[in-house]
């Protein structure tokens, strides 16, 4: 960049006079950090970005000429900064082609690395797997020109709580100039996806990716009285982090102080105050070890997730603090002039002896189900850095290196085995045939498939909803069960709050979503279990609703009539009535029963043998009105477990009726008050066993019959199981049911 | 039209084949006609009093005495079957007649067609799969105690999944299960081994609602606990489930993994039922699709529930079913599960 001014036209552009090791262009450019005598990308006229979106022309901005484009990071494809143009090392001569500054294409790998293994969280962890599995030599960076030798001076790192730091190395250097790091650096920083600083910071952070072992650079100039404090922060301290956000700190966390104030929290991030800055000289270079559990509870608290928290949460290899100091000591001599001051201050506790364990060879491979070499498996554990010790034949002996803490038992092992020689290799052979006799308890959830089959094969769909609802939702049905429902103490939302103490909430907002959905029928239903707390805690019920809205049940093509209630209940009905017999069980007596969000007079209950199994209603007009659903609504809650008893049963013949049957009619006025079920009643009380069926055939109402009363008729066959009935008797029969209807409901038999 | 013998053959007169050839006409026309005043014409030309029968009878009025015997049995046979073939097509043409009053195209009328939720096809398939390798189908509490979801998983106390973020706790010491995971230890504390065991269930943790997230989840827990359970009889079950449930070709993947009630630990990928692992939209051009978690349960898992781990090894998966679900049926978003719009659930 030869010369930058401003644009005579636009605040925020340049005019930049760049030479390309060629000629001298004029280039307009909107970027904040140009500046002249910097390097820069340049695209020149014809150039076109990697993403294929420009091709660059010669254009006018605003009135000013520009032959080419100075480019960002990200406009390369290079990274994702788009913070300013990409700066490139003033080592470069201009013209120098990009491809030459950033080196040939590499390739980026993006790796999980599962939560146990911490050592993978680096390069040389990698590259150690990767030595294990095409078995050959791990080759780690050769340090030179610093000294492993113990500063006796201990008065540059005071700990006060060694459980939560158990190793503190600090390394002083001198000399220090402040300043890009390599290109090659930066590069490799920014694909690791770590913004290029300085080449102090770079230094910092690219061995941490090497080794796994966080660091940190204070300026030494900076801590009051040049020296350390690991303690933990007192209440009401505050400090200012790197990224300029305040933080108030507390006990519970450990900071590294100087004499006086925090400079940085431990493991998590360093202060602004003690930062490396562009004057900065003196450096202490620190490395330690952090207690995992304290940086996670911190890092947690301060809202502060950091590459360095990452990998003291996880856990770093305490052996391997002193060494990444050293690395880092040996790439801040060689490029950035740093000299060391002194020998290492390393406070830590005596070394553990190394973990060791023994097994047999065959557990590994019984485990695998695959049979592997006693010889392959001792290679692996080789290459992967564990010491193969002398153990007697078809044993191993091993002792587990620091940096895998994960490895505590023989059947850790195996995973290593596994791994390494190849999971695609494990076989996939045909199942063991093996009878359980236990098989056959799959009682319940066959029964339960039958359950949903029968429901499908009556016409209704399936749906699942939440577990969680809403009190509102709650409420608009029912208010009288607030106090059995379970509150979520930290629910996801409002609409989230509380576990459903019933299906039929949710069954009603289903229905009326569809109805919204310009839906003009539904039949579904939902099984599903529903929360209740009782006196000895939270009881799990689980429910069978079914919930009917439009012309559901008519054959014919009349879609358009309006839906009575009378005929919608009585769907709801047959069909419980149709389940409940498919389902293998007796027919149900059906009474009145008030349910919360009925309307008036429009729900019953359910019993079989005297047990009740659920209810079935017509939703209230006040709940309908919330999904603005005018026509009639059913809803049926029924407990699924009484439904499940008896689904399996194996039925027994009976004989068929070897005699023919003689059917009778009769019609009948009666009063309103009088119900099909009473009629029933007196005629089955009325009549002989050979009464062996009642159907209703007919109801009229009208001004014919009269106010308060209608005409209903019935079928009745009699029918005997040992011989041919005669007319006289069937007569007989039906006479003395006659009799009984007069009698007992004042019915006016009609004769004809 | 049927070729028609020119009359007045009088003299020539027809020989066996010829009746034959006549009689093959005469059911063919008969067959053609298209309505009952057709088919009494085609009637009356072949068997009428002036109808082709009368040369058939005339040639064996006058047939030599050798041939006589064969020409009556032929004429009978055209007058039985050109008769039969008239009453079977009379027949036909008055039936047709009959049902020809109505509008067959109108639409059918039995209303009810029920339809089941993808989720719980997916459950009673996976039941049904490892109900033919010997699993029984095992059921827990939803919501559950720390221990059996957490400690007795070999979870340690101080793991993220604990997390209030990761986990839903009731407030009174129980949570809602993360997993069907505790179903196991349920299991396992109640019998002993050998255990083959299958656990669909709901789970629960805290994730922000998006198309691949649901803060309410099914899963399909397994267990298989004898002598000497190995990955290779994991890989061999979940290989036959996979081929059960996706097609006859998939394949399983183990990947290295970690977790906390399993170790070994592996993730498994089927191999893309559309593609065959050549690469598709499907399987995200890999060949492979992610499915779950599974490994050997670890020893300290045994522990808990005091099984003997000397003895006895056991693999455990999980999978979830929405998952499944969206990946079989080609469900885009899990949203569309929990919507119960009718116009998806008709679809399945
Ligand atoms: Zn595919």
């Amino acid at each position: 960049m030869r010369s930058v001014e401003k644009h005579p036209n636009a605040d925020k552009l340049s005019v930049c006079r760049v030479f390309d090791g060629e000629t001298e262009l004029q280039v307009v450019c909107g970027a904040p950090n140009v500046r002249a005598g910097g390097r820069y990308p340049l695209a020149r006229v014809g150039a076109t970005l990697p993403d294929g979106s420009l091709t660059i022309k010669k254009s006018k901005l605003r009135g000013v000429e520009s032959f080419g484009m100075l480019c960002a990071a990200d406009e390369l494809g290079l990274s994702g900064d788009h913070s300013g143009l990409m700066e490139l090392s003033e080592t470069w001569a201009a013209g120098t082609p990009l491809a030459e500054v950033i080196g040939p294409p590499d390739t980026v790998f993006e790796l999980e690395i599962t939560p146990n293994r911490p050592d993978c969280l680096s390069l040389i962890g990698i590259a150690r797997e990767l030595a294990a599995v095409y078995r050959k030599p791990l080759q780690k960076p050769a340090i030179t020109g610093v000294s492993e030798a113990l500063s006796t001076d201990l008065s540059l790192v005071k700990i006060e709580d060694a459980d939560a730091c158990a190793r503190y190395t600090a390394r002083l250097l001198e000399y220090v100039t402040v300043g890009p790091s390599p290109d090659w650096m930066q590069r490799r920083l920014e694909r690791a996806g770590i913004r290029a600083i300085n080449n102090v910071v770079d230094i910092t952070n690219y061995v941490m990716l090497e080794t796994g072992q966080p660091l940190h650079a204070f300026d030494r100039d900076l801590l009051a009285e040049g020296r350390v404090v690991v303690r933990r922060a007192k209440k009401g301290e505050r400090m200012q982090t790197l990224d300029e956000s305040e933080h108030e700190l507390d006990p519970t966390m450990l900071v590294i102080a100087d004499a006086v104030r925090p400079v940085a929290v431990a493991g998590v991030m360093g202060g602004a105050g003690s930062e490396i800055r562009n004057e900065t000289k003196n450096v202490l270079l620190e490395s330690a070890w952090f207690d995992p559990a304290l940086v996670r509870t911190t890092s947690r608290k301060l809202g502060l997730s950091t590459e360095s928290s990452y990998r003291f949460e996880r856990g770093a290899d305490i052996e391997g603090v002193e060494w990444a100091s050293r690395r880092a000591a040996q790439l801040l001599i060689e490029f950035a002039g740093a000299k060391l001051v002194g020998d290492v201050v390393d406070s830590r506790p005596e070394a553990a002896p190394l973990r060791k364990i023994e097994g047999p060879y065959q557990k590994i491979r019984d485990i695998m189900g695959i049979d592997v070499a006693d010889e392959t498996i001792r290679e692996i554990f080789t290459h992967l850095g564990l010491g193969v010790l002398d153990a007697p034949s078809g044993h191993y002996a091993l002792e587990i290196p620091s940096f895998r803490a994960d490895l505590e038992r023989d059947v850790d092992l195996v995973e290593e085995v596994a791994r390494i020689h190849g999971l695609d290799k494990i076989p996939a052979p045909s199942p063991r045939a093996v009878v359980d006799p236990r098989a056959a308890e799959n009682g319940t959830p066959r029964a339960k498939a039958k359950l949903r089959s029968v429901l499908a094969g009556l016409g209704l769909s399936e749906i699942s909803n939440y577990s969680f609802v809403s009190d509102a939702l709650l409420d608009l049905l029912d208010r009288g069960n607030q106090p059995k429902r379970v509150p979520i103490p930290r629910p996801l939302s409002a609409d989230h709050s509380v576990l459903r103490i019933s299906l039929a909430p949710q069954m009603t907002a289903t229905l009326g979503r569809n109805r919204a959905h310009q839906a003009t029928r539904a039949a579904l239903y939902e099984i599903g279990r529903t929360f209740e707390r009782g006196a000895d805690g939270v009881v799990e019920i689980e429910r069978l609703c079914i919930g009917l809205f439009g012309p559901v049940g008519r054959i014919g093509f009349d879609r358009h009539s309006a839906v009575e209630s009378e005929e919608i209940f009585l769907w709801a009905k047959g069909l419980i009535e149709a389940l409940l017999a498919t389902m293998g069980l007796d027919a149900p007596t059906v009474t009145p029963h008030p349910v919360a969000y009925a309307e008036q007079g429009a729900s019953v209950e359910f019993h079989i043998k005297g047990v009740s199994i659920g209810t079935l209603s017509l939703l209230n007009r006040s709940t309908r009105k919330e999904w603005r659903m005018t026509d009639p609504v059913a809803i049926a809650e029924l407990d699924v477990a009484p439904l499940l008893t008896n689904a399996l049963a194996v039925r027994v013949f009976h004989d068929i009726p070897a005699y023919p049957s003689i059917t009778r009619d009769v019609a009948m006025i009666v009063s309103d008050s009088v119900t099909h079920e009473d009629i029933i009643r007196v005629m089955r009380e009325a009549a002989p066993p050979e009464l062996s069926a009642i159907e209703l055939f007919d109801i009229f109402k009208g001004p014919a019959i009269g106010e308060g009363r209608r005409s209903v008729a019935y079928s009745l066959v009699y029918i005997s199981a040992r011989r041919t009935l005669t007319d006289d008797e069937a007569n007989t029969y039906h006479n003395s049911v006659k009799g009984a209807l007069r009698k007992q409901l004042s019915a006016e038999i009609r004769e004809g | 039209m049927m070729p028609v013998f020119p009359a007045g053959r009088l003299n020539d007169s027809m020989n066996s084949g010829e009746i034959q050839e006549l009689q093959t006409a005469a059911i063919a026309e008969i067959a053609a006609s298209g309505d009952l005043s057709a088919l009494d014409a085609a009637r009356v030309k072949y068997l009428g009093r002036n109808g082709r029968v009368q040369d058939i009878l005339l040639a064996l009025r006058e047939a030599p005495v050798d041939q006589k015997r064969e020409l009556g049995r032929l004429a009978n046979e055209f007058k039985n079957s050109v008769q039969a073939a008239v009453d079977e097509r009379r027949e036909a043409l008055q039936s047709a007649a009959s049902v020809a009053a109505f509008d067959v195209t109108l639409p059918g009328r039995w209303p009810h067609r029920g339809t089941r939720h993808p989720v719980t096809q997916i459950i009673d398939r996976a039941v049904e799969i490892f109900g033919q390798l010997g699993f029984t189908v095992a059921d827990g509490p939803d919501i559950e105690t720390p221990f059996h979801n957490f400690d007795a998983l070999n979870t340690p106390a101080n793991h993220p999944s604990r997390d209030p973020k990761d986990t839903f706790y009731l407030g009174d010491g129980t949570l809602l299960r993360t997993h069907t995971s505790p179903v196991q230890i349920r299991v396992m504390q109640s019998r002993q081994p050998p255990v083959r065991i299958i656990a669909p269930g709901r789970c629960y943790r805290p994730d922000t609602t998006d198309a691949t997230h649901s803060a309410n989840f099914h899963q399909v827990e397994g267990l298989y606990v004898d002598r000497k359970v190995s990955l290779a009889d994991l890989k061999g079950d979940l290989t036959y489930f996979a081929r059960q449930m996706m097609g006859p070709n998939v394949k399983i993947r183990f990947r290295p993994h970690f977790f906390p009630f399993t170790e070994p630990s592996v993730e498994y990928d089927f191999s893309c039922h559309v593609c065959g692992g050549k690469g598709c939209r499907v399987c995200k051009q890999s060949g492979w699709i992610e499915i779950s978690g599974a490994g050997i349960v670890d020893p300290n898992v045994f522990k808990a529930v005091g099984y003997d781990s000397t003895q006895y090894t056991g693999y455990a998966f999980g999978m979830g079913v929405e998952r499944i679900a969206m990946i079989l049926l080609g469900i885009p978003d899990i949203r569309m599960l929990y919507d119960n719009d009718v116009r998806v659930l008709r679809q399945f």
